[in-house]
């Protein structure tokens, strides 16, 4: 039996599991690495991105065009999925989603932080997520952080903001402003979501906890790596079971704890791999991607036990962000003249 | 509801008194039709709302959802056969 009671998730689940097969696969990605920009823009005009590309063809070309289709295309994937959506599935799902209005919010900000011009970022905005059309036009014309935060009042992030917004003035960097911002969308994720019991619920809890801890362990490598002078408990999200922020402080300093900590994790057997090739190789894009496709490979796992849940909705979320990911890579690889094997590297294919 | 009781009861008395059963056995093959229509309903529910996401996505899949959807109508036959049995 469905969990809202009717049987809207059997429908999402249906138009999601179709739209999930005519995702790129290794085939398809194969072709497009030897491909020039322009062919892999028509490859994917044949695709699921032929509104997208259509529509934007006349004003774009080459990698451009790409770029804006893939956000374009994006944007309108998440506004079918809560289009079909109902009731409770409906609201997880836009919760979920507004992981678009964080990135779209930090764009913004760092926008404007950096004194770049309204039409780059708004490039970069993806329009999906809660924030309507008028609001982003808005946050992208804005002038200062100020009045960024001044528009967010009464959303999610208006309280979180304001707050931080003053340890911005003192400090001058943006760590305060984008740690607000994401620790108002975890906190709001986890609403109504507890991990008890074994139902699909506790799935997709844990799902959004290996999330929290890959993102808080990604942060902890970084700043292992560049041995920059700052606390990782700044950066920490909420929510994980891997970490509190003193322990991630701690290990922060010395990487081969760090490592010994994920491997002993739930995570160990998932991230073997990838924590031999980190210690060895000291790569830690290739730690990053593993991660990657950790999540990816949960996400489908969860999806598979519960399918009359959100689980398989926000696995096709990750999966379809992954694909424009990839296409992104192909095509800025291609045209920067990398050789296909090093693209490869870049992507993540499950 | 409760006005009934008495009724019901000196129906159900009656019903004892000529030594027949509650329910004979055509009410009880109609009964088992009804609850099988109930269940084959409750079964196309589902896979009926799965179906029309499927061929909204697929013109093609048509008539594999069709198919799908009244599967659950078997059980139907075999409460018709009940009922012709009865």
């Amino acid at each position: 039996m469905s969990a809202t009671g009717s049987s809207n998730p059997e429908y999402v689940n249906a138009r999601v599991s179709a739209r999930r097969a005519t995702l790129f696969d290794e085939e398809d990605y194969r072709k497009l690495l030897r491909m020039s920009p322009d062919e892999i823009s028509r490859y994917m005009e044949e695709s699921t991105y032929q509104g997208p590309i259509n529509r934007l063809g006349s004003r774009f070309a080459g990698v451009d065009l790409i770029e804006y289709a893939l956000n374009a295309g994006l944007a309108e994937t998440f506004d079918e999925l809560l289009a079909w959506a109902d009731g409770r599935l409906y609201e997880q799902v836009a919760r979920y989603l507004r992981k678009f209005d964080a990135w779209n919010v930090k764009t913004a900000v760092r926008g404007v932080y950096a004194d770049t011009d309204a039409e780059s970022i708004e490039d970069d905005v993806i329009r999906a997520g809660e924030l309507d059309d008028d609001l982003l036009d808005r946050l992208v014309d804005a002038e200062s952080i100020d009045a960024i935060v001044d528009l967010l009042e009464g959303t999610l992030f208006g309280e979180p903001l304001a707050a931080a917004y003053e340890v911005y003035e003192e400090s001058g960097t943006l760590v305060a402003l984008e740690n607000a911002i994401d620790r108002a969308y975890y906190e709001n994720l986890f609403e109504g979501v507890t991990t008890a019991g074994a139902g699909a619920d506790s799935a997709y809890a844990e799902f959004l906890q290996a999330e929290i801890d890959f993102r808080n362990a990604r942060n902890a490598l970084r700043l292992a790596r560049s041995g920059a002078d700052i606390d990782p408990a700044e950066y920490f999200i909420e929510g994980g079971t891997l970490f509190t922020p003193e322990e991630l402080s701690a290990l922060s300093r010395n990487r081969d704890q760090l490592v010994e900590r994920i491997r002993e994790s739930r995570y160990g057997d998932e991230l073997t791999g990838a924590l031999d090739e980190l210690t060895e190789a000291d790569s830690l894009i290739g730690f990053e991607h593993a991660l990657e496709g950790a999540l990816l490979e949960h996400a489908r796992n969860a999806a598979h036990a519960h399918p009359m849940s959100i689980c398989p909705v926000i696995a096709f979320v990750l999966a379809k962000e992954r694909e424009a990911d990839n296409i992104r890579a192909i095509a800025r690889g291609t045209q920067a003249g990398l050789d296909p094997e090093e693209i490869r590297a870049e992507m993540v294919v499950r | 509801m409760f006005d009934i009781a008495p009724q019901v009861a000196s129906l159900a008395l009656q019903e004892g008194t000529s030594s027949g059963p509650a329910i004979t056995s055509t009410g009880m093959a109609a009964l088992a039709v009804g609850l099988a229509g109930l269940g084959a309903g409750y079964a196309e529910r589902g896979i009926g709302s799965a179906a029309v996401g499927a061929v909204a996505e697929d013109e093609g899949l048509f008539v594999q959802a069709l198919i799908l959807t009244v599967l659950p109508e078997t059980i139907l036959i075999f409460a018709l056969v009940a009922m012709i049995l009865a």
